[in-house]
């Protein structure tokens, strides 16, 4: 055994290694799972590091502690309207589609390695779960923004088909052991970990955000600590009470995730680092536990029940499963390919072991192998995969960072920091014309190494970092402000424009809108708008009225030709209201027809307000 | 004019499946059908007049809504509907995002006023953006329905 100083010299190489290979994973696109256990490999005894490490029950303990940690933090950053949209496909994924998945694996590896039945389904259960952190590592690390249902979807899969898979191996080990016949009690067994962990779960949960609430505890430091008892807490319970403990920590993550506890961004950092400790060291530990040289031979076998797995059983499984539910052809090939193996059957490989049954060796090999293969195989070009199955969507913009007001009561209140970029309607504004909603302070501007305490007529200028605070029911409102517009998005005018290209012919229009346009019915929307406005004038944002119709310059291509004409159906007299309202929108129209170019000078700079003040009585009607 | 002056109430959607410009087209033309306001020899002109419409630019105006219309001279007065894609239909709208709400109307040729007028009814509405975004959310037709009546009774502009 390893002193202890040389034990915690270990661990922080280890740890270090781990971030290392989390900065190649990223650049590289390989799953930093894979590289966390080969790292581990090489640390251990057939590696260069040499550390002697075959402690079954150890790694099991590590294992388990460590996935309840992730499996928390995955709980507390899944939003309930996740939960609320893609339920059914995902708790049909997560217990069925488990099912399936070991069925399918088990019966073909019992073929495969010549074992029993039952052993075989062992091994298919071990290998059934889909991983959520390497699923999401993958995504994320790959720079892939897939599309927010899929990702719904894997997200709750995958953090919630754990205890289908260990349910499994638990009741199948203990079959195997003679402790347990097949049949009512398995159901039982079954029934209990499920509703055992739902109910310590959701009641620890619950309790917890209670007790998050109510407590005042003297430092902050202590409110993540509470929140961590909260999770062992609920895996103790629900373990000892006989039922699934990762079910339980899930739900009770869930709940406090979403209710907002006192200092709950200090919560959400907290596990945010814990979870990434416990993946490092739990993916390490597991490296170490392996023998690169037993995992060759392991290996030919291996690749088959690999690829029985990634390229039967799991597609089989998900499209019986999302056959049940409105799913693309796409979709439902996307779900096949990322179901990507990960911590959960290397640990649950160690439980045969503990439980002394014969061949478990194999079992551990096999599973090990299966699981780096799954790995490479299908994390390595799922970023290519998701393009190719069009499962991506735009690139979201960088949330800005956003603090937490620091204080031990529970303050609904958030600090925003937003970076203003030239595309954000606030660049070059005052702050008196921003029209923030109610409740929300700008509460400094820092622009270069300078502090600006913000006043009405400060102005906020392009590469300002804006200090705002604001409660976060109006963060969305405060954001549109804020925030840059995707590069390729064209600034979306403030009334209803319909966008017109500018090639088209004005007889088109007329015959659509059976309008008569005072022009050459061959000409184009853009020679229209040209005769209209003087040279000079032909800028995005001149406006152009017709017969109640108004024209605006929308979008000018580089080479100067009008792209786009945003057409608005704001003035078309309506008989109903036309007595009085005539009286008074005729004159506007006048002015806003006569003041039309000239205010869009103005409105290049800023097209919003030009465009926005004139319509004002219209909609007020 | 008020959207239950055009709106066919039978024909409003809040499950819509299809997944392409042209199927959701085809997907709201087959409501209007469906609830009587069109005749079944003149649908595929009716839809091949929406997309020629489309062509002058999409009527994907942004934030998530599309307003496809045309002009057709087999009815003879106007109808649309409503309808609501949970997913979002990619409509070649401007700012690229994807359309959930849809209004689609059709109207006849020899009354330019009132096409011009529910347009613009329209128009005005969605500048609400509570009105949106209730419509987006809706789960039931008649969701939509009571929403539509409640704009109708200027609650959102």
């Amino acid at each position: 055994m390893l002193s202890v100083e040389s034990l915690i010299l270990f661990t922080g190489v280890l740890l270090l290694l781990g971030i290392a290979s989390n900065t190649f994973s990223t650049r590289m696109g390989v799953p930093v799972l894979f590289l966390f256990l080969v790292v581990g490999m090489l640390a251990g005894s057939e590696g260069v590091g040499g550390i002697e490490f075959e402690d079954y029950s150890l790694a099991y303990a590590i294992g388990t502690v460590a996935l309840s940690i992730i499996l928390f933090d995955g709980g507390l950053r899944t939003p309930l309207h996740t939960v609320r949209s893609v339920w059914k496909p995902a708790a049909v994924l997560a217990t069925l589609g488990v099912v399936i998945t070991a069925v399918i694996t088990g019966l073909a590896a019992s073929w495969i390695l010549q074992i029993s039945l039952l052993e075989g389904l062992l091994l298919g259960s071990i290998v059934g779960s889909t991983d959520a952190s390497a699923v999401f590592s993958v995504l994320g690390s790959g720079g892939v923004n897939i599309r927010r249902k899929l990702a719904d979807i894997l997200e709750l899969e995958s953090g919630s088909n754990d205890p289908m898979a260990i349910f499994m191996t638990v009741g199948l080990i203990q079959v195997l052991t003679n402790s347990m016949p097949l049949g009512v009690g398995l159901a039982m067994l079954f029934v209990n970990q499920l509703v055992i962990g739902c109910v310590a779960g959701c009641a620890v949960g619950y309790g917890g955000v209670w007790v998050l609430r109510n407590v005042q505890l003297g430092a902050a430091g202590l409110y993540p600590v509470l929140a961590t008892a909260l999770a062992l807490l609920a895996f103790g319970l629900a373990a000892i009470l006989g039922g699934s403990g990762f079910l339980a920590v899930y739900l009770t993550g869930i709940v406090i995730g979403n209710q907002r506890p006192i200092f709950h961004r200090g919560i959400l950092l907290f596990h945010d680092a814990a979870a990434w400790i416990c993946q490092i060291l739990m993916f390490m530990t597991l490296g170490l536990l392996s023998f690169p040289s037993r995992l060759l031979e392991a290996s030919g076998v291996a690749l088959l029940i690999s690829a029985v797995l990634i390229f039967v059983a799991r597609p089989i499984a998900v499209f019986l499963c999302g056959g049940m539910f409105r799913f693309s052809l796409r979709e439902m090939s996307f779900l096949s390919l990322v179901g990507l193996k990960g911590a959960v059957p290397i640990t649950l490989a160690t439980f045969p072991m503990l439980a002394g049954l014969s061949g478990a060796d194999q079992v551990f090999d096999t599973v090990f192998f299966v699981v780096l293969v799954s790995a490479l195989i299908q994390g390595w070009p799922l970023p290519l995969v998701a393009r190719l199955l069009k499962a991506e969507e735009p690139a979201r913009f960088r949330p800005p960072v956003s603090l937490e007001i620091s204080s031990l009561h529970n303050v609904d209140g958030d600090i925003v920091d937003y970076t203003v970029d030239a595309s954000c309607p606030a660049a070059g504004r005052q702050i008196k014309e921003l029209a923030l909603p109610d409740g929300v302070v700008v509460a400094l501007l820092v622009r270069g190494t300078e502090i600006i305490p913000p006043q009405g007529r400060t102005r906020v200028l392009v590469g300002d970092n804006v200090i705002v605070v604001l409660r976060p029911a109006v963060r969305a409102l405060v954001d549109r402000v804020f925030t840059p517009r995707p590069a390729d998005a064209i600034q979306l005018p403030a009334a209803v424009e319909f966008p017109l290209r500018g090639s088209i012919r004005v007889r088109d229009l007329e015959q659509f809108y059976g309008l008569r346009m005072n022009a050459a019915p061959d000409c184009t929307l853009e020679d229209f708008m040209r005769s209209q406005l003087p040279s000079q004038e032909v800028h995005p944002g001149a406006l152009v009225h017709h017969n109640g119709l108004r024209f605006r310059v929308r979008e000018i291509a580089a080479r100067g030709t009008i792209e786009y004409v945003g057409m608005t159906f704001s003035a078309a007299p309506d008989p109903a209201a036309q007595t009085e309202a005539a009286e008074k929108t005729k004159p506007t129209e006048k002015t806003k027809a006569e003041s039309g170019p000239a205010a869009s000078t103005k409105s290049s700079k800023a097209p919003d307000a030009a465009s926005d003040s004139p319509e004002r009585p219209d909609s007020e009607r | 004019m008020k959207f239950s002056d055009f709106i066919s109430t039978k024909a409003i959607r809040a499950d819509l499946e299809s997944e392409s410009k042209e199927a959701v087209i085809r997907e709201l033309v087959q409501s209007l059908l469906d609830a009587g306001d069109i005749n079944a020899d003149e649908q595929e002109d009716i839809i091949a007049a929406i997309m020629k419409r489309e062509e002058l630019g999409s009527t994907g105006i942004g934030r998530g809504v599309a307003v496809p219309h045309t002009k057709h001279p087999s009815v003879d007065k106007l109808v649309g509907t409503v309808g609501i894609s949970v997913d979002g239909v990619d409509f070649n709208s401007l700012d690229g995002e994807k359309v959930q709400l849809f209004f689609l109307l059709v109207s006849p040729p020899e009354r330019p006023g009132d096409h011009l007028r529910a347009l613009e009814n329209i128009s005005r509405q969605l500048r609400d953006d509570a009105f949106c975004r209730f419509l987006k959310q809706s789960k039931t037709p008649d969701d939509i329905q009571q929403l539509l009546n409640e704009a109708d009774n200027n609650h959102f502009v």
